[in-house]
């Protein structure tokens, strides 16, 4: 399809050019703007034609691990655009913002009962940003306690976050590696537990859907070497009024809001990853912080020992709306969202073990991992690929990297059991054609408005933006 | 509400086929256990989340802006808003998945291209969280570049912005200095400023690259690019900076957008995703996520970044505007954000406020009240206007956009001028 670059010059409509006069000086202002000019008309389908070549929640099952990719439900989008919200500027004087410092109150206080902390941080956008401030945290507190401890512990099974997380802040990775049940490996945890380890984080139910079994003890081994425990809350949506990380003990979990609390995911962003913590590290939060003073809510914005701001302002502000819409609907009844999350999952997974290999053989969570080893090399990525044939979005593929041709499954609780009979019935349908019909398999897709595309002449031979094609590659005459 | 579609007659068969009686079943190694339910509120029906929804935002008062600081009330075109709630664009993920996802790479090409054309760099990428994060990105991609260790910021960037950098920096072990020397990985400037003064930092430029450090230029305001010169044009190594402008509602200071743009040598530093177009087998043109070697997911502790969801529908509500904009529509919001704030600046001037913007400015500009700018803003507030930031001292921030309009501005003077 082609670019919006690439339209005939057209009356774009929108304050079109009027004669206004600016006195800047020559050596500041530009002479060419290089945007093209496209009518309404034109920029509307340009871009509604794109959504149709694009895959949602919104238009099929998208079962891919670790991403709870749950129903996002549409009042969520209207109450985040009424004006009182959407049209509030950060700056405006405190008794002009009583009802969003109310919302973020609340919202802190909701929090706090799902996951059993003390206190909650709303700055951070994502998750890997409330990692950040997490180990952040876990710097300042030994800095502060004169502590040099410069490791952090993590399971071979954990997300690419964790590591890249702890070597921002400078910290050396030990990694432990999985037993033979799925878990963290106990005798190999202890014997790494030195003085200097800071902090070991861990997901929880794991990447490969399993709860960890040894968890009260990992924590409590942890806080006897002085090491803070970190949870990374991704899949949070298992646990829901079932149990609580704070009372598992951890020490810190962040959340990603657009996981288990259904905001939307929006093509790869905004999200939310709000990080809670208990009380003896809630002065090292960011500020400002939302207090409650009697009926008024106020920003307190003392530093103290606080490691700073994060992030502008006060964080994706219209994804904790939507956060807090969903916990409203849900209330008391929140444990039925983990409970039926954990239901379709071992479901999907009753109707799939005969088929595809199962690396661990154990109750899952609220997702599972299934191997397609025995298809052969690539067949995990075959497979997804032929599943788009079929209407589905694949499921995450060759992640965790400790199970081979790995597929991960996360039906979420919003799919229906016809959803589900459907699915797994396809996936035994394309385990059959692997054996029948390798070639048709390894060739997929079919249906979708490209097929398989050349990855390695995308890295070989960047084409990372549209070129004014008269210009001949020459972007500065172009700018200036 | 209930968002779950399975009735009790289809539980009890599913949980048949597992071969169990109950969930608790399921769930019974989760431990500790909670004994009891949680105490949030009693579920809430549609009607009763619209209502108590209803009834917060309204306890949110909404005025006439006179300020920016990092938050710009531009006008949105309608059509941004209804492109944003086609579900295939606001419920899909990270495109990992090529084949199913052309939409949103394509979107992330034609953002990608709108940046380049606007800041003169080689390569943007896909978006990050926002500018203040952006720019301590660049921050820890200049000291991986050229393996120092010393952070130089000019004077007049964001106050919020240098609280976020330093943050950044104390948890990468980066030190802030107030000299640019051969220890120096980074010198940043903002502009315009955070006063609104527009600089021509090519002195600053040459002095940073004169000792080997990478120049960085963050653009919190970026509808300025509209009139100013792109930032490579001055020598810039990395632009970094705020896309809110850009069809994003204030929204009470989020979900914003970061943007990052770099000369070609950095292509391989650059955090977050990029997109690029390649063919299919067919030879058919399309677009994939690439340079992920670059990334958490496959790189792990040796990535550089440990960012994955960034802020990818936000970067689609910029791409949209800046079409429906386009050259005509960008610069034209440009002149009368210029023009209005050149107005008001002239008339506050005009009644005994003192103008401390040593340099042009473009849409922001820094005042001395003549009499204690609390009051002044107060007064102001009281009639429904936000009349600027308060920078102590007396001192008043104040913005325009093309939404200030000629009768507000001429209503905020008078009211003011009836005061003194």
């Amino acid at each position: 399809m082609k670019l919006i670059f690439e339209y005939d010059e057209q009356n774009s409509g929108h304050l079109s050019d009027e004669d206004i006069s600016i006195t800047l000086p020559k050596d500041l202002t530009r002479t060419n703007l290089p945007l093209p000019n496209v009518s309404e008309i034109d920029v509307i389908r340009h871009y509604t034609n794109l959504s149709k070549k694009n895959f949602g929640v919104d238009v099929g099952f998208y079962p891919l691990g670790s991403c709870t990719m749950k129903y996002n439900p549409k009042i969520n989008e209207d109450v985040a655009r009424l004006e009182g919200f959407r049209d509030l500027h950060p700056f405006s004087p405190m008794d002009c913002i009583q009802g969003s410092l109310q919302l973020m109150w609340e919202l802190e206080q909701q929090l706090k009962e799902i996951t059993g902390m003390d206190v909650f941080s709303l700055q951070p956008a994502a998750g890997a940003q409330g990692e950040l401030l997490g180990i952040m945290i876990s710097k300042a507190y030994f800095k502060e306690r004169n502590e040099k401890r410069t490791k952090a512990i993590i399971p071979d099974s954990a997300h690419g976050t964790n590591p890249a997380t702890a070597a921002m802040c400078k910290h050396d990775t030990i990694v432990i590696p999985s037993d033979s049940r799925g878990n963290m490996d106990l005798q190999k945890f202890k014997q790494s537990l030195s003085s200097d380890v800071a902090v070991v984080m861990l997901t929880n139910p794991n990447t490969l859907g399993l709860f960890e079994e040894n968890i009260l003890d990992i924590c409590d081994l942890a806080h006897k070497n002085g090491t803070l425990t970190y949870c990374d809350g991704a899949n949070m949506n298992a646990l829901f009024g079932i149990t609580r990380p704070g009372d598992q003990g951890f020490d810190m979990i962040h959340l990603n809001l657009h996981k288990s609390f259904s905001t939307p995911h929006g093509g790869g962003g905004p999200g939310a990853g709000v990080l809670g913590v208990k009380s003896f590290l809630s002065d090292y939060l960011p500020t400002p912080r939302v207090v409650k003073q009697e009926s008024k809510y106020i920003l307190n914005n003392t530093k103290g020992k606080s490691v700073g701001r994060i992030r502008s302002f006060y964080g994706n502000f219209g994804m904790l709306v939507r956060a807090y819409s969903y916990i409203l609907a849900w209330g008391t009844n929140i444990r039925k969202v983990s409970e039926y999350a954990v239901l379709n999952a071992n479901y999907l997974l009753t109707l799939l073990k005969d088929v595809y290999e199962l690396p661990y053989d154990r109750t899952c969570a609220h997702e599972f991992v299934i191997s397609s080893k025995k298809f052969g090399e690539k067949s995990a990525l075959n497979i997804a690929k032929r599943l788009m044939d079929y209407g589905f979005h694949p499921p995450t593929v060759y992640f965790p990297l400790i199970v081979n041709e790995a597929l991960m499954i996360e039906p979420t609780e919003t799919e229906s059991k016809e959803t589900l009979d459907k699915f797994a019935l396809t996936l035994r349908v394309i385990s059959d054609e692997i054996k029948e019909n390798p070639e048709l398999v390894r060739g997929a897709p079919y249906t979708t408005p490209i097929g398989r595309l050349d990855e390695v002449t995308a890295a070989r031979k960047p084409n990372l933006k549209w070129i004014h094609p008269q210009k001949n590659h020459d972007n500065e005459n172009l700018q200036i | 509400m209930d968002y779950i579609p399975i009735t009790d007659i289809e539980r009890n068969e599913m949980l048949k086929r597992i071969g169990i009686s109950s969930i608790d079943e399921l769930v019974k190694e989760f431990k500790p256990a909670l004994k009891r339910k949680l105490n949030l509120s009693i579920p809430k029906s549609e009607f009763e989340i619209m209502r108590h929804m209803q009834d917060l935002a309204k306890k949110n008062i909404i005025l006439k802006y006179f300020v920016g600081a990092g938050s710009y009330n531009h006008y949105i075109p309608s059509a941004v808003n209804h492109l944003l709630m086609r579900g295939e664009f606001s419920t899909g993920y990270t495109p990992y998945q090529a084949e199913m996802n052309q939409g949103t790479l394509q979107a992330i090409y034609e953002f990608q291209s709108f940046i380049c054309l606007l800041t003169g760099m080689d390569v943007a990428n896909a978006s990050l969280y926002d500018g203040a994060s952006a720019l301590s990105e660049a921050a820890l991609l200049s000291s991986s570049h050229n393996g120092r260790k010393r952070v130089f910021v000019q004077e007049g960037l964001h106050p919020q912005y240098s609280e976020v950098l330093k943050t950044y920096c104390d948890g990468a072990d980066l030190e802030l200095t107030n000299e640019i020397d051969d220890k120096t990985a980074c010198v940043i400037t903002q502009n315009p400023d955070f006063y609104g003064n527009i600089e021509n930092p090519w002195e600053l430029s040459e002095r940073a690259h004169k000792v080997g450090a990478l120049f960085i230029t963050c653009v919190v305001e970026p509808t300025s690019l509209a009139l100013l010169k792109a930032p490579a044009s001055y020598g810039t190594d990395i632009v970094v900076g705020e896309g809110q402008s850009f069809g994003i509602p204030i929204s009470f200071g989020g979900p914003y957008l970061g943007f990052i743009a770099v000369k070609d040598f950095l292509l391989k530093k650059i955090p977050g995703r990029i997109c690029g177009m390649t063919t299919d087998s067919k030879g058919n043109e399309g677009f994939v996520l690439t340079f992920q070697a670059r990334e958490q997911h496959i790189r792990r502790e040796r990535a550089t970044s440990n960012i994955t969801t960034n802020q990818g529908l936000m970067a689609l509500a910029a791409t949209i505007y800046l079409a429906l904009m386009g050259r005509s529509g960008l610069t034209t919001a440009a002149k009368l954000s210029y023009s209005r704030a050149h107005l008001l600046h002239d008339k506050l001037k005009n009644i005994g406020f003192e103008p401390l913007n040593k340099k042009p400015f473009y849409n922001e500009f820094l005042l001395r009240a003549p009499k204690p700018s609390d009051e002044i803003i107060s007064i102001l507030s009281e009639k429904g206007i936000l009349g600027g930031l308060e920078l102590g001292d007396d001192k008043i921030l104040i913005c325009c956009t093309e939404t200030n309009t000629i009768q507000d501005i001429e209503s905020y003077v008078s009211i003011i001028g009836e005061t003194l």
